[in-house]
């Protein structure tokens, strides 16, 4: 136990990012693409880097209302995602609603059914913000570990 | 360009990559984002209120005055209050940086108040709005405007009709 708390000490602890689209219009997907794909924003500066698998994945950013013929498929991606993990919600559709607050056909806020820590306002935010967000998880990520 | 040109541009150059989040960042002149309310100039129209698509803008009376609230984490930044705001009195600044902690969600609030005055003419109790300016002919004269401020919405409607009349 004490030789594995040494080697969390000592660990790089570099997150890796996961993404679910929870019926988003697709904006904040191509800021959150912008920030990762292109050498501009770089998120990877920050030590993490985008998974293909939730079941890799430390940090998750959920974009758009969590519509109800997603939430389901939603819910099951976040649970395969292992612990201790950090959820950001990205623009304002996940925190609030944003646009389709209010619809019948959307969950939103998604902190009814996902527990989240780092919000993201803007329609879509900045890559800064996404940068700004990231960094916050990261660090919750790490307080959590 | 020959790639070799290509080549020795990009190394003069150096890096694209933003310093941000290590260093400064830059951001575009005419950007759209938070936006801010200035309560000295509102008319108390309502008008922000009711073209909002997010419903991100509320009033609410407050026992102080009118209070005005805009919600961060549901504005969309499109613009539209500040389109049609009448005085200017909604702005939208280039903020962009909004990211926080879930735990604060609810404090990402632009509050204003307006506050309630006693009328000069009458003593009623009403709300110490900015005259209404629009479509007036010929328009208000700053001391007319000075006139108008202090008083209650009757009184203001009864300046107006004797202004109309003179006139
Ligand atoms: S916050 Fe705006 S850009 Fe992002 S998914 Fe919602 S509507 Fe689209
Ligand atoms: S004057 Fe502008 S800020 Fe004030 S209520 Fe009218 S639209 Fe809104
Ligand atoms: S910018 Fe658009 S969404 Fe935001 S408060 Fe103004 S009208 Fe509402």
């Amino acid at each position: 136990m004490n030789i594995l708390t040494k080697f969390k000490d000592v660990a790089a602890r570099s997150p890796w990012l996961y993404r679910i689209n929870a019926g988003s219009c697709n904006g904040c997907d191509v800021e959150l693409a912008t920030t990762a794909l292109i050498p501009r924003w770089d998120v990877e500066r920050l030590g993490c880097q985008y998974c293909g698998s939730p079941r890799h994945a430390d940090i998750v950013l959920i974009t758009g209302p969590l519509t109800r013929h997603v939430r389901d498929a939603a819910l099951r991606l976040f649970e395969e995602i292992p612990d201790p993990k950090v959820t950001v919600a990205v623009g304002v559709c996940p925190i609030s609603g944003g646009i389709f607050r209010e619809s019948y056909a959307t969950c939103a806020p998604i902190d009814q059914w996902f527990p989240v820590d780092v919000n993201v306002p803007g329609c879509p935010p900045r890559p800064q913000a996404i940068l700004d967000g990231v960094a916050k998880a990261i660090a919750i990520w790490r307080a959590r570990l | 360009m020959n790639v070799l040109g290509l080549f020795v541009r990009n190394l003069m150059r150096g890096p694209v990559t933003d310093p941000y989040p290590f260093g400064p960042t830059k951001t575009a002149k005419r950007f759209r984002g938070r936006i801010e309310f200035d309560a000295a100039s509102c008319e108390g129209c309502k008008l922000c209120e009711r073209v909002c698509p997010s419903g991100a803008i509320k009033f609410s009376k407050d026992p102080g005055g009118l209070a005005f609230d805009c919600w961060h984490a549901t504005c969309v930044f499109c613009g539209t209050c500040a389109f049609y705001c009448p005085t200017g009195s909604i702005r939208q600044t280039d903020d962009w940086s909004l990211a926080h902690v879930a735990s604060e969600k609810f404090a990402l609030v632009e509050h204003g108040l307006i506050p309630n005055q006693t009328c000069a003419e009458c003593g009623a109790t009403a709300l110490d709005t900015a005259p209404m300016e629009g479509g007036v002919k010929p328009p208000l004269t700053p001391e007319e405007i000075a006139t108008l401020r202090p008083l209650c919405p009757k009184c203001r409607a009864k300046f107006m009709k004797a202004r109309k009349a003179k006139k």
